[in-house]
């Protein structure tokens, strides 16, 4: 059985290392340019990113979800790190520059369906508001308070918009610890 | 689908704000003492939760990776590969970076963020919390663990900087530059060489024979002169400083802008801390790239 691009690479393939590049840079990119003030910010996250990849690529375990899913994981953990650590600068890009996210047709279900598939039926299944609060703090970077100022309302709205939103995702995909259960 | 136990609000609301944005020091503690093992579980499913939105954002718009970028990683892939599997790296591993586990998390994040809340207000907030985790332990029903065994990582080796420069130097184009001591006091018989990758913008510096400095009053500096920027204001390479007199020391350059052409390296001695722009007082090697190997990125 041929080995997955992290098991390449666990196991010392250096062409693997190209390969995950090559089929995972676009995504690592995407999440950096939107969770980066900067290009090169943004440029310097995905250098650190794969490196936390390369060393993590031991630690795959395919059944706890994909490698997409993985190198995402590892990729926003890094980004929240760098973000954090930036917040005490004062400048920020204004919050009307924010792109706007477009997300793809639901579809209809299949047992076959990937994280992100499922993901995206999840949320469209969220009140708008819901989806909305999630963009800006998930995958604008936007701290709770800043989107409660952006969107003019109290913070304890905005917690609970997105606690619920969150919590209605991970039922919808049923999420635990140990990987995503294909729905049926 | 059957009903899936959540945490309550209070624990919810913090494990949401970590994962969104991330914790002041204070949170952090109030998280971690409240139920380590049944917020690690639910704290994983919630990173899957936000990746896989990541995910599905992505997979309509995503950019390529740009050309030069990707040029970089692959340098930096083969810098990194073959520092770790030089025969060293099992012998001479130096403290590992934080490293990730899919089921877990890095073990320590760092820089929180900190904000000045008033202290009778954590307190208040403690309360409630505990008062809230009492409530939920108690919940027959729980899904959580409390007790279950922590699973342990252990973090890949890092390779030391010798390993690492060592790595540099095999790829093509990297700059050696030797350094030449000047007539400053601190520089008699000191000997060391620069390995520069414009590239990747990364380099070490290797020093033999540097006087022992004490970091309280005075630090080495290191400096880059940039061809494309003025000479007076070269571009800082870091502090550092030589734990013992004569022995040979690696250390990486951390450039904190860009060098577009490095022409020479030097390193000064300054007080604690560094300077932004160096008197040049006390200069004690110095090493000049030769026109036929500039040292730009090309």
């Amino acid at each position: 059985m041929s080995l997955s691009v992290l098991q390449g690479i666990a196991s010392g393939d250096q062409s693997a290392v190209r390969a995950c590049i090559d089929e995972y840079g676009a995504l690592v990119w995407s999440l950096a340019r939107r969770l980066s003030r900067t290009t090169a910010d943004a440029e310097d996250a995905v250098q650190e990113i794969f490196l936390d990849v390369w060393k993590s690529a031991a630690r795959f375990d395919a059944s706890q979800g994909s490698e997409k899913m993985f190198i995402a994981m590892i990729a926003r953990r890094r980004l929240i790190d760098r973000l954090r650590k930036k917040s005490a600068e004062p400048t920020m890009e204004p919050v009307e520059a924010l792109e706007t996210i477009a997300w793809s047709d639901p579809g209809t279900a299949s047992q076959t369906a990937s994280e992100a598939e499922l993901a995206t039926r999840a949320l469209h299944e969220l009140r708008p508001e819901q989806r909305q609060v999630l963009e800006l703090g998930l995958l604008h970077g936007l701290s709770q308070t800043e989107i409660s100022a952006r969107l003019g309302l109290p913070l304890g709205s905005v917690k609970s918009l997105m606690r619920r939103g969150l919590i209605k995702i991970r039922e919808y995909m049923n999420i635990d610890a140990e990987g995503v259960a294909v729905r049926t | 689908m059957a009903g899936m136990e959540h945490p309550p609000e209070a624990v919810l609301d913090l494990l949401i704000k970590e994962l969104n944005e991330g914790l002041t020091p204070e949170e952090q503690r109030i998280l971690a003492a409240a139920a380590p093992q049944a917020t690690d579980e639910y704290r994983r499913g919630l990173e899957k939760t936000a990746a896989a939105v990541s995910l599905a954002a992505t997979s309509v718009d995503s950019e390529p990776l740009p050309a030069a970028l990707r040029e970089r990683l692959a340098r930096e892939a083969q810098v990194y590969f073959a520092a770790v599997s030089s025969p060293t790296t099992a012998s001479a591993p130096t403290a590992s970076a934080p490293t990730l586990e899919y089921g877990g998390r890095a073990p320590a994040r760092s820089a929180p963020r900190i904000r000045r809340d008033s202290t009778v207000g954590w307190w208040a907030a403690a309360a409630c919390l505990l008062l809230a985790l009492f409530g939920w332990y108690r919940t027959p029903s729980t899904v959580f663990k409390p007790l279950e065994t922590a699973r342990l990582v252990t973090p890949a080796p890092e390779p030391t900087p010798a390993m690492q420069r060592a790595a540099l130097i095999a790829l093509p184009d990297t700059l050696k530059i030797p350094l030449g001591a000047t007539k400053d006091p601190a520089a008699a018989g000191v000997s060391g060489d620069v390995v520069w990758d414009a590239h990747t913008q990364r380099g070490y510096i290797r020093l033999v024979g540097l006087p022992h400095n004490d970091p309280n009053s005075q630090q080495y500096q290191m400096w880059i002169f940039d061809g494309e920027r003025d000479q007076r204001y070269p571009v800082d390479g870091g502090v550092f400083d030589a734990p013992a007199a004569g022995q040979e020391i690696v250390i990486p350059i951390h450039n904190v802008i860009p060098v577009h052409l490095a022409k020479a390296f030097a390193v000064t001695v300054e007080k604690a801390g560094g300077v932004v722009v160096s008197a040049r007082d006390h200069v004690v090697v110095l090493g000049q790239v030769t026109s036929s190997r500039a040292g730009s990125p090309g």
